[in-house]
């Protein structure tokens, strides 16, 4: 593609501004929802606590499904927390995408491998740290050679596959559909009002999929870290 | 891999360590603000309602006992009418036997009684007349006496006496 973004070096780390101010302005969004959903609470919920409570009940039966039982309750807030930050900043990049000059300031955070990658490795380094504390760490390394010896590198290699699975799925389904949208905003301004004309309907049904995208994508997510959790808490 | 590594290399490690700071601080403002609270008033309905339900279930049941011991109460009073009306027929009939029975024998009583007091009357008439009927011999035999007895009047008078008798006898 022919986005430009501008690069920032600091303490010899390369920081792309558009990924973090997106992040950011995601994070943002994410605290202004829950947090205004979440202002007088009752026992008769109103409107704005119905909607945060549906949602924790979403997120929750997504552990659920996976880990029935106590051994899910630690995961349920990552899980929700996972899935509102995905899910917002998979919606992010469909209605806010500011250009500058030419380089680019604001798109779905999700779409840049450098931002999936660590919520993958979080998700997994959380699965492990939880095996740990669960098997000890005697127990947590025989999990690898589980259930027969000769299964240890394929066990391994499955570490590394989830962990680029987990992440690239997420980058590929979200950078497309940004991409997608770029190509029919060249179209539409283009050969002026013509193009415009044809394009603008087909941006808002490709917009309109991509929120369908996006939400399946957090929720593919969601549901894969807690089929990794669950795998490393229990044995067959 | 191969392919993770060179995304690697061309892109931003800072973007990834800036997405984890703010990861995890927004993980504990979701926490502070929102998701403690909420998750806390869930678990409070969760326990009201599971509370309202067990005291629902309670008072249903303390209920329908009520109503069975009503209904059983309702039961007994019905058949302690019954037996009470029962009672009092028995009693009834008891105490209008009692009354034929003694109005029979006082009846009986005066029967014979009656009975007894006209024998005496009988007897003390018969009495009566016998001691008559013997001051009427003497009587007779006195004027008899003072006359002259001749054979026709003896004979007359000794048949007549023998009548006199047969006929005593006859009316005894």
């Amino acid at each position: 593609m022919d986005e430009k973004y501008q690069y920032l070096t600091f303490m010899g780390l390369r920081f792309n501004t558009a990924n973090c101010i997106s992040t950011l302005l995601t994070a943002l969004l994410v605290f202004l929802f829950v947090f205004f959903t979440s202002r007088k609470l009752a026992m008769r919920p109103g409107k704005g606590q119905n909607l945060l409570e549906y949602l924790i009940d979403f997120t929750n039966g997504i552990v659920k499904a996976i880990m029935p039982g106590d051994e899910g309750k630690p995961f349920y807030f990552y899980i929700f927390v996972l899935f509102t930050f995905i899910l917002f900043s998979n919606t992010l990049g469909l209605f806010l995408e500011v250009k500058f000059n030419g380089i680019t300031f604001t798109k779905s955070p999700t779409a840049d491998p450098m931002v999936t990658m660590p919520l993958a490795m979080v998700t997994l380094l959380m699965s492990h740290y939880y095996s740990v504390e669960k098997w000890g760490f005697k127990g947590y390394m025989s999990n690898f050679i589980r259930p027969v010896g000769f299964l240890l590198p394929i066990n391994l290699i499955e570490e590394f596959t989830n962990f680029l699975t987990l992440s690239l799925r997420l980058y590929g389904n979200i950078f497309a559909g940004e991409v997608l949208i770029g190509l029919l905003l060249n179209v539409a301004s283009s050969f002026g009002i013509l193009t415009a004309v044809v394009a603008a309907p087909m941006t808002m049904i490709w917009q309109g999929f991509s929120v369908f995208i996006g939400a399946i994508q957090a929720y593919v997510f969601a549901i894969l870290s807690c089929v990794y959790f669950s795998r490393k808490l229990e044995r067959e | 891999m191969a392919n993770g590594l060179v995304i690697a290399a061309n892109a931003s490690l800072g973007d990834s360590i800036f997405l984890i700071v703010t990861f995890i601080l927004l993980m504990w403002l979701v926490k502070h603000f929102a998701w403690g609270p909420v998750t806390k008033m869930m678990d409070k309905r969760a326990q009201k309602i599971s509370d309202d339900l067990d005291g629902a279930a309670e008072s249903r049941s303390k209920a329908e006992q009520m109503a069975a011991q009503r209904q059983s109460e309702l039961k007994n009073s019905k058949s302690e009418a019954i037996q009470i009306v029962n009672t009092a027929k028995e009693n009834g009939e008891k105490s209008r036997q009692e009354i034929v029975t003694a109005a029979q024998t006082e009846a009986a009583q005066l029967k014979s009684k009656a009975k007894v007091e006209a024998e005496q009357v009988k007897t003390d008439a018969l009495n009566g007349a016998r001691e008559d009927v013997g001051q009427i011999a003497v009587n007779i035999a006195e004027a008899l006496i003072k006359k002259d007895l001749n054979a026709d009047d003896q004979k007359e008078l000794i048949d007549a006496y023998i009548k006199g008798l047969t006929n005593a006898d006859e009316t005894r």
